[in-house]
């Protein structure tokens, strides 16, 4: 198999990074935090340099920010299982989906990004505070002897550990090896794709030609008697969004016209040379279309999902009250006036 | 530039597809993530804990979803993280719902006080 990075340091690195967990997972007694934290950084770090190297020499460097971004999330990651106060484990969940944000923008996802930081950070993870709060006593500061022994020490940490790394060792090696085979398809098929999603918002487009000045053969925005620039579709004229009209497409984004309709009930067909080159569609757009035109019958079933998960933490988490006859009678005498033999007090 | 509109935001050029050795660096990231989830799910005893590892999880399966989605520029991916999203939070309200309730018949976080429950 042709790997990518030597499986010596995979596999080391991986043996490395587990005795670091092992030892960084809390327990009773001596505290090897520290050091365990240190030893599960260097082989993070380890395998993140030999991939660098790889990524160095055939000019597929990453971006900088996604060292930043990957040792944050993977050092929170870490914290969150090590860390013996609950409270503390969910902050430093907060910072990994934090990073994984800034990882996300790095991937051209903005929208999965924002979603992510807004729905897990703001409203999950307060979920969980919330109820970390409900359930946990604080324990006296810098006294370790009174924190619930459920979480003071972790249960079987060498066989878990040893499981896990076993588990990302073949993980690795399996995705290292098959990614030689795995072809991305060619950025022209993808132009192509985007210019047919282009195609099919008209009203983006009249947007945005809305805002893009005519320009007449010597390249100069043309004006109007008043002086004011005139634009490719006017104030008083709109893109025609029918699909076509005598043979000709309405929106032709490969030559880079469209079909406008006159206030007089005309059309023309807009310059190929005023067409704005930074007209695009955003990372929103694309991930909205493909949605609402491929996906529409998984938001209902998410939808149904969410409301029965609603449904289901009401009635699961509702306070059982029994009250028996007696102690109604009781509470309505109380409540009357009245004391326990019925005599008006 | 001329005015922050439509234009100024919107990607000028779809974005490039990355090469195989940067989509290996986000799948390392997503599978260490993964595994430490794992750990984390497997050595800790507090319920709570446990449905947070549960939570990194899912946070490892959308990373590799969206490096996936980047690396054959298919929106698809993203589309699925969205779904991840809303079973997460399905998963995050019930699962709380049940440790409040099981936190009221003892009054302990720990899954050991609750051990009867595997048969």
């Amino acid at each position: 198999m042709d790997a990518l990075i030597s499986p010596l340091v995979l596999y080391s690195a991986c043996a490395l990074g587990a005795v670091g967990v092992v030892l960084a997972l809390p327990r009773r007694g001596a505290s090897w935090r520290v050091p365990g934290t240190l030893l599960a950084a260097i082989a993070g770090g380890v395998v993140v340099l030999a991939l660098g190297l790889v990524a160095n020499e055939s000019g597929q460097l990453p971006n900088i920010y996604f060292y930043v971004f990957a040792a944050l999330a993977l050092g929170a990651a870490l914290r969150v299982i090590t860390h013996h106060r609950p409270v503390y484990s969910a902050l430093y969940f907060i910072l990994t989906i934090i990073a994984s944000a800034g990882l996300y923008v790095l991937l051209a996802a903005e929208f999965m990004a924002f979603a992510l930081v807004i729905i897990y950070a703001g409203a999950i993870l307060i979920t969980y505070l919330f109820v970390i709060m409900l359930a946990t006593q604080s324990p006296v500061e810098g006294d370790d002897e009174f924190q619930a022994d459920y979480d003071a020490k972790a249960r079987e940490p060498a066989l878990a550990t040893l499981a896990g790394f076993v588990l990302l060792a073949v993980l690795t090696t399996m995705v290292f090896g098959g990614l030689g085979s795995l072809r991305a398809p060619s950025g022209a098929q993808h132009a192509r794709i985007e210019r047919l999603a282009l195609a099919t918002m008209p009203q983006k487009i009249e947007r945005v030609l809305r805002d893009t000045p005519r320009r007449d053969d010597s390249g100069e925005p043309m004006r109007d008697a008043d002086g004011r620039a005139v634009m490719m579709v006017g104030p008083d004229e709109r893109v025609v969004r029918l699909p076509a009209i005598e043979g000709r497409s309405m929106v032709n984004i490969a030559e880079g016209s469209v079909l406008v309709e006159m206030p007089d009930g005309g059309t023309r067909m807009t310059n190929p040379r005023d067409w704005p080159e930074e007209l695009g569609v955003s990372n929103v757009e694309m991930v909205g279309r493909n949605l609402l035109a491929d996906h529409p019958g998984t938001i209902e079933i998410a939808g149904v999902i969410l409301l029965m998960a609603m449904l289901g933490a009401t009635v699961l988490s509702r306070r059982q009250v029994e009250i028996d006859e007696e102690a109604k009678a009781h509470e309505a005498r109380r409540l009357h006036g009245l004391d326990e033999e019925g005599v008006a007090s | 530039m001329t005015g922050v509109g439509p234009v100024i935001l919107a990607q000028a050029d779809y974005p490039e597809a990355m090469g195989t050795i940067t989509l290996a660096h986000y799948l390392f990231v997503s599978g260490a993530m993964f595994a430490l989830g794992l750990i984390g799910f497997l050595t800790r005893r507090n319920m709570i804990i446990m449905f947070l590892c549960t939570e990194l999880m899912f946070q490892a399966a959308g990373l590799a979803l969206i490096a996936f989605s980047r690396y054959h520029l298919d929106h698809t991916g993203q589309t699925f993280v969205i779904f991840v999203l809303t079973v997460a939070a399905a998963e995050a309200a019930m699962a709380l719902a049940l440790v409040i309730l099981l936190f009221r018949k003892r009054e302990s976080l720990s899954t050991e006080d609750w051990t009867e429950m595997s048969g």
